[in-house]
């Protein structure tokens, strides 16, 4: 087994498709991270990940995942990885007893131990057809095979998306524990914020086919901020300083990409804190300069 | 091994419902064809009719055909897997597409034996019931009938691998029912063509008594068929489709989406 530091090595990758790019991409998810990978429908964030699990050949660009090279070292790769999609992609005749039998034979470690105790922790039957599940059970059983067999990377594509609150909870609460032991790594796209806000160490953002902030959560957080002020007062902002501008009937929201240095140029607007969902919107309407 | 099995699993596991069903129209086609036998009819010839050895041929030769078709014909596997999302699923999953392949082979082949065996043994009775052994030719048949429609297959097989969606899958459909339409079409005019050229000389050559085939035409026919020659050809061009099926599974697990 190869040593790595990265889990997830993206360097230049380009994909092209009629309408949309995927624009010479970079980005590291570090091990023993979770890194969330947001951006809004239609960003790029399904194809990179379909990139990166070479389920579609890119057309320029270099991926790494746990050190090796995710085409010439595919089947190493596949054995230590785990893939949650957003829609469960088994067969609705299976029930969870047929999926063990399947993965078992496919994955040299397979713990059939492990997988019994999710799915009884999952309170999911083992004979009842999948097509009969709810869309919470089919995600839960998508994740009971996914970390039966001890995967180093998880990959997660919107896994999240349509499930309730309680369900959402109970699922990132145990990505939390299968990182307990740091040899693990976890990317997770999706567009609830909050998820990732509770979760996630990392953050990348793409938009348009282009990662625009790839960091440390906390850092990326701590460094904008949304500065209150009056219309007129945006003519005083340095442009350098701004993302983009929310105006309202009430005056002007700056969001500003260094918060501590715009406390001390314009002490007399309030700066607030920013969630990543409000550095996504900003973000997202960069390109106007001013939106309400 | 353990990997072979599991992917031979799901495979059965997915198709068992299909087999299940293509087994009861065989074993009906195969009692309806037994009738005559559980009747007797076989004992005593009646004076004007057709000798027992055709009856036998007719009847072994329609459950042998029925069941070569039935084991050759697409399972439907690949459009379930692309509909599911399994097929998307098994790029991330560690089976290469050459075992994958290996495995849809063995399912086919699987299935051709079992269907073959079955057919055997409507065969055996046959030949013990009416004191006729026509083994070597329902054999070649057999093989015969598993080659066309496998070949089909495998065409069908190379389209679907085109697919990457229920709508292309929704749009190859279309286009694979109004291909075979045409080519039914285009068939049909060369065929009528021909009997136009050939005027009543046609009906001139047929048999006496107005029967399409005379007896010594027949047994002709039937002794090609059932000799050592065909069954080496049809064996071999059976192992040649096997080829083009494991070529094209093969191919169709490998081809990464657009």
């Amino acid at each position: 087994m190869t040593a790595y530091e990265n889990a997830i090595e993206i360097n230049g990758v380009t994909k092209r498709y009629d309408g949309f790019t995927l624009d010479n991409i970079s980005f590291d998810v570090p091990k023993g991270a979770i890194c969330g990978f947001i951006g809004q429908n239609g960003a790029g964030k399904t194809t990179t990940i379909r990139s990166l699990l070479h389920i579609t050949d890119i057309d320029s660009g270099e991926i790494r995942l746990l050190g090796l090279d995710h085409i010439k070292d595919e089947i190493e790769i596949k054995k230590r990885l785990a893939v949650v999609f957003d829609e469960l992609p088994f067969h609705d005749i299976f029930n969870a007893k047929d999926m063990a039998r399947i993965f078992e034979g496919m994955y040299p470690e397979w713990d059939n131990a492990v997988y019994q105790q999710y799915i009884e922790r999952f309170q999911l039957p083992m004979k009842k057809k999948i097509g009969q599940f709810s869309k919470g059970m089919k995600m839960k059983l998508q994740i009971a095979c996914a970390l039966s067999h001890n995967a180093e990377l998880l990959v997660m594509d919107e896994a999240t998306t349509g499930l309730d609150p309680v369900v959402r909870d109970e699922i990132l609460h145990i990505f939390m524990e299968y990182l307990q032991n740091g040899e693990r790594s976890i990317l997770m796209s999706s567009h609830i914020t909050s998820d990732l806000e509770k979760i996630a160490d990392m953050v990348t953002f793409i938009d348009k086919g282009k990662i625009l902030l790839t960091g440390y959560k906390d850092e990326i957080i701590e460094s904008h901020g949304i500065l209150k002020c009056d219309k007129e007062k945006i003519a005083e902002i340095d442009p350098e300083d701004i993302v983009s501008i929310r105006t309202n009937n009430f005056g002007a929201e700056v969001m500003v990409n260094d918060r501590e240095n715009a406390g001390y140029k314009y002490c007399d607007c309030v700066i607030d804190p920013a969630s990543l969902d409000d550095i996504m919107l900003y973000y997202v309407h960069r390109d106007m300069k001013e939106w309400s | 091994m353990k990997l072979y099995r599991s992917l031979i699993y799901r495979e059965l596991r997915l198709t068992r419902k299909r087999c299940f069903l293509m087994l009861i129209l065989f074993l009906l086609l195969a009692l309806l064809m037994l009738t005559p036998i559980m009747l007797g009819g076989f004992s005593e010839p009646a004076e004007g009719e057709d000798a027992p050895v055709e009856m036998i041929l007719l009847f072994v030769g329609t459950v042998v055909l029925t069941g070569g078709f039935l084991a050759g014909t697409n399972n439907g596997l690949q459009k379930a897997d692309i509909s599911s999302g399994w097929k998307r699923y098994s790029f991330i999953l560690p089976p290469t597409a050459k075992q994958q392949a290996v495995s849809d082979l063995l399912v086919k082949l699987f299935y051709i034996l079992l269907f073959g065996l079955l057919s055997a043994a409507f065969a055996m009775i046959y030949s013990i019931m009416g004191d006729y052994n026509a083994f070597g030719l329902m054999l070649n048949i057999y093989l015969g009938a598993v080659c066309i429609v496998m070949l089909i297959d495998v065409v069908y097989s190379y389209i679907i691998m085109l697919a990457k969606s229920k709508k292309d899958l929704g749009v190859i459909g279309v286009a694979a029912f109004l291909g075979a339409g045409l080519i039914i079409k285009v068939v049909d005019l060369f065929t009528a063509g021909k009997d136009l050229l050939k005027g009543d000389n046609a009906a001139e050559q047929s048999a006496e008594g107005g029967a399409l085939i005379s007896d010594e035409a027949f047994n002709r026919f039937v002794t090609a068929l059932g000799s050592g020659k065909t069954t080496l050809f049809v064996a071999a061009a059976f192992a040649v489709i096997c080829a083009l099926f494991f070529f094209v599974m093969w191919r169709s697990h490998e081809r990464r989406e657009p």
